[in-house]
């Protein structure tokens, strides 16, 4: 590692211990913001590390956190919750190969609405699920604290974005950037694509899985049409592109930034903060697709091209 | 001593035939050229060879195995690369980075990216890219984009590279260029090469030995000197064309 | 006792009307969307939201002036066609300009149209809230044999039905509908033979939302309207494009009837809440299955 892979590294720390220390100075409200963002950053990296590195757009995230809520609150006071939540995460990572194995054979727009008619096929499934089981929503009493939540969210999102970074330095990232490119081309330098594919698409439901475990623990209400709201979906893709979806920071920034608007505005004009990101999204994918974080980079960069300037959306080499 | 065999191979596309019981053999270190018309059936037979389609009929050998019907990117990783006949780069991605990813992910699978890109330097230098290294591929002009093309592929580390109109569209000077570029990679590197080429004068220059290929058959093989006065060939193409 | 009720309910004229009205709302919305789809290769998933438009236009001019729903379906055949003129003439024929901006477009289209109909959506939940919203017309019942139908349901049917009649002859005999014909097949081609694409395309743009805008005043007569409608619209859209083929007009309303019949027959045999999981169980079907009858025979050949 160089000095600077050194500093970067020791200031995440000290973020992280920070961030674990919220706990003792925050109130209640501030404190669930703080859960939120952690959230949201475990979702948005955990998607980019998957769509945003191999071009296959997810608009069916929601489905995995889901399916976590789903099994967390099947196994409520069946299995201790540090069993049930994991689980519920490895059952989103055993549906996403479920569902990659045919799906991901289907590319660009056709990929992006198919998973979001697989993650309506399954809310819908659920909701009959539970109208056949006599289940009008199931409320959950005594779940862990806040600061308890808090933690273990924290540690999620501290998780998620270092799964990107290994994801991104490793032959797996190198794999779904070819993928990106070019899959024909990917497959004739040896590229296994439809491996690489089911496996970094597992992997990046295995997190969002246990996020939802999480947030139902939070809610303390399990009703399907919530836990697979598409919203969800659309705003992980909306936070990504946002920040940028291919680096470690874009998805922070991209989360920062929505739970502030969402500070701002949720209460209040729901649906005015529905719309501000529509036209974020719309505005970002056509002019800005390199997102927030891109865009600095580019424009930092910008004085000093030769061969210290890398593209931004190169393979990051470790030295 | 063969490294790729070729046994009545033949495809069809809906009941045509692209190709018909195509057989031929290349020992390792060997220059092999692959020639014919267009739609005659050389990338088709490039194509069942690298695994990208799988042939309706045949069989085909690599170093002893049989490879048909293996996936492109078994195929690779047993130590065949491949060009594409229009160029198919990581467009978004560095020079280096193209050739780092094949050789992270083909036959040798560098275990660190340290290796992997110490290996990419080696070839772009090889090949003349080494300025380039850090610009996006899509930044490179056309003649750029071919040498990409053979550097990627030769990162891959094969035992046997096929190449595929990799001079098509370049200047009289650059077709010299890139002539000595690969007679260099194939010294160097102990490549075996197939090799399909338009350039009539540069499959002489390069090839020991020459296929012809004409509506999905092989018309002739033989030394660039006995093909050029087979009757078949003539008839099929030289009578009709200048050399 | 359960088999023979089942039976008789596949009988029931009742259903066969009911699928029958629904499978001419998804007619026109497909045909529309098969238009749009095919002059631009590109998914609009926002296509549902101008039903919903077409309904709010019914809604608010009967709730507000006492506009008969017939005269609004006049206007918002207009308002649908004017938008989609002005869609065209403002960005998409910018887009087909410039090969870097269509190719960006193109990877992204669904997050662009998605992101435009999520805008749609909100903008009308704050003009007239989230709320679920109905008129009363014609809600006299008709008893015609053993089939009780409300009158406005009947009234929608038949204008739907003479609607699609007349698309059809449109695109068998007019000039321009067989222009659009063979600019969904073939645009470049189209473009060789001396068709003004452009020309055309304006005038695909205006019936395609012209069309969706109809539809969407023909459901408001007959159910309940809401900002949030739109969606399941496009999505059975999608279902019958991709089960009549692009470019095949006389297969979408094939693939409306089909649909239509799944879904109706479907949620009476099993329950009512199993009807979203049919319309998206065949949506994904039809997805993995036959991807060819979104692409065209010309492009699925290559």
């Amino acid at each position: 590692m160089t000095r600077q892979g050194w500093q970067t590294g020791l200031v995440l720390v000290a973020a992280t211990a920070l961030a674990a220390a919220l706990p003792l100075a925050l109130g209640t409200y501030s404190l669930g913001v703080a859960l939120d963002l952690m959230m949201w950053i475990a979702l948005a990296e955990s998607w980019a590390m998957f769509s945003g590195l191999s071009g296959y757009v997810s608009l069916g995230h929601a489905v995995f956190y889901g399916v976590g809520a789903y099994v967390t609150v099947l196994l409520w006071q069946v299995l201790p919750l540090w069993f049930s939540v994991p689980l519920g995460g490895l059952t989103a990572a055993a549906l996403a190969l479920l569902l990659g194995w045919p799906c991901l054979r289907v590319r660009g727009p056709y990929f992006v609405i198919l998973t979001l008619g697989i993650s309506e096929f399954i809310k819908y499934a659920v909701i009959s699920t539970e109208a056949a089981l006599g289940r009008n929503g199931r409320l959950l009493i005594g779940t862990p604290s806040l600061t308890v939540l808090f933690e273990a969210m924290l540690a999620l999102a501290v998780l998620s974005m270092a799964v990107l970074q290994i994801v991104r330095s490793a032959r797996l990232g190198a794999g779904l950037l070819a993928i990106r490119e070019d899959e024909v081309a990917a497959e004739a330098v040896g590229i296994n694509a439809t491996a690489v594919k089911l496996s970094a698409f597992a992997m990046s439901a295995f997190i969002p899985g246990m996020v939802g475990g999480l947030m139902i623990l939070r809610s303390t209400y399990f009703e399907p049409m919530q836990a697979f709201s598409p919203t969800t979906s659309f705003t992980i893709v909306t936070v990504a592109i946002l920040g940028g979806s291919d680096t470690v920071a874009g998805p922070l920034l991209g989360s920062l930034f929505l739970v502030l608007l969402s500070e701002l505005l949720w209460t209040r004009a729901p649906e005015v903060y529905m719309i501000i990101l529509g036209v974020l999204l719309v505005a970002f994918v056509l002019f800005v697709p390199e997102g927030l974080v891109g865009r600095a980079g580019r424009f930092l960069r910008a004085p000093k091209p030769g061969p210290s300037s890398r593209d931004h959306r190169a393979v990051v080499i470790e030295p | 001593m063969t490294l790729l065999r070729l046994e009545d191979v033949g495809k069809s596309y809906g009941g045509v035939a692209a190709l018909r019981g195509l057989s031929f053999a290349v020992g390792p270190g060997e220059i092999v050229g692959l020639m014919g018309a267009n739609g005659a059936g050389k990338t088709t037979a490039f194509s069942l060879i690298a695994g990208t389609q799988r042939p309706s009929e045949g069989r085909i050998w690599f170093d002893g195995k049989r490879i048909d019907g293996k996936p492109a990117y078994a195929v690779a990783r047993l130590g065949i690369a491949r060009t594409f006949q229009i160029v198919r780069p990581f467009a978004g991605l560095t020079v280096i980075d193209n050739l780092v990813i094949a050789a992270l992910y083909g036959r040798l699978r560098e275990r660190s990216r340290g290796a992997a890109e110490a290996r990419a330097r080696e070839i772009l230098a090889e090949v003349g890219l080494a300025a380039d290294a850090t610009r996006p591929a899509e930044t490179l002009t056309l003649a750029g984009r071919k040498r990409l093309e053979v550097a990627r592929a030769v990162a891959a580390g094969p035992r046997l590279l096929l190449l595929d109109e990799v001079l098509a569209g370049l200047t009289a000077s650059e077709v010299a260029e890139a002539l000595d570029m690969i007679r260099a990679l194939h010294r160097r590197r102990r490549l075996t090469l197939v090799v399909i080429e338009h350039v009539m004068r540069a499959l002489t220059q390069l090839c020991q030995r020459i296929i012809v290929l004409h509506h999905g058959a092989k018309i002739a093989e033989g030394s660039p000197a006995e093909v050029v006065v087979d009757q078949r060939v003539i008839d099929a193409y030289l009578g009709t064309r200048k050399l | 006792m359960e088999e023979v009720a089942d039976v008789s309910l596949i009988l029931s004229p009742q259903l066969l009307a009911a699928a029958l009205v629904l499978a001419a709302f998804y007619a026109l919305i497909a045909i529309g969307l098969n238009l749009v789809y095919g002059a631009m290769r590109l998914l609009n998933v926002a296509h549902g939201e101008l039903v919903m438009l077409g309904g709010y236009i019914a809604y608010w001019g009967f709730a507000r002036w006492g506009i008969s729903p017939l005269i609004s379906a006049v206007f918002a055949v207009a308002a649908g066609a004017l938008l989609g003129v002005l869609l065209y003439a403002t960005i998409i024929r910018r887009l087909f300009r410039s090969t870097r901006m269509l190719a960006r477009v193109e990877a992204n289209s669904l997050l662009v149209f998605f992101g435009v109909s999520v805008v749609i959506q909100n903008v009308m939940a704050v003009a007239f809230t989230a709320d679920q919203r109905g008129f009363s017309y014609m809600d006299g019942v008709l008893t015609i044999g053993s089939v009780r139908i409300e009158e406005n349901r009947l009234l929608a049917l038949a204008i739907a039905t003479v609607a699609c009649v007349a698309c059809a002859l449109f695109f068998r005999y007019a000039r321009s509908g067989m222009a659009m014909r063979a600019i969904i097949q073939q645009r470049e081609a189209a473009a060789l033979v001396g068709i003004d694409v452009d020309r055309i395309n304006i005038q695909v743009f205006a019936l395609g939302f012209g069309l969706a805008a109809l539809a969407g005043t023909l459901v408001s007569m007959t159910a309940q309207i809401s900002p949030f409608m739109g969606f399941p619209f496009t999505v059975s859209a999608f279902v019958i494009i991709i089960l009549g083929g692009l470019g095949n007009l006389l297969g979408s309303i094939l693939g409306a009837l089909m649909l239509a019949a799944v879904e109706v027959y479907g949620a009476a045999l099993i329950s009512p809440s199993f009807r979203s999981i049919l319309v998206y169980g065949v949506f994904i079907a039809a997805l993995l299955l036959r991807p060819q009858g979104l692409l065209g025979r010309s492009i699925a050949a290559r």
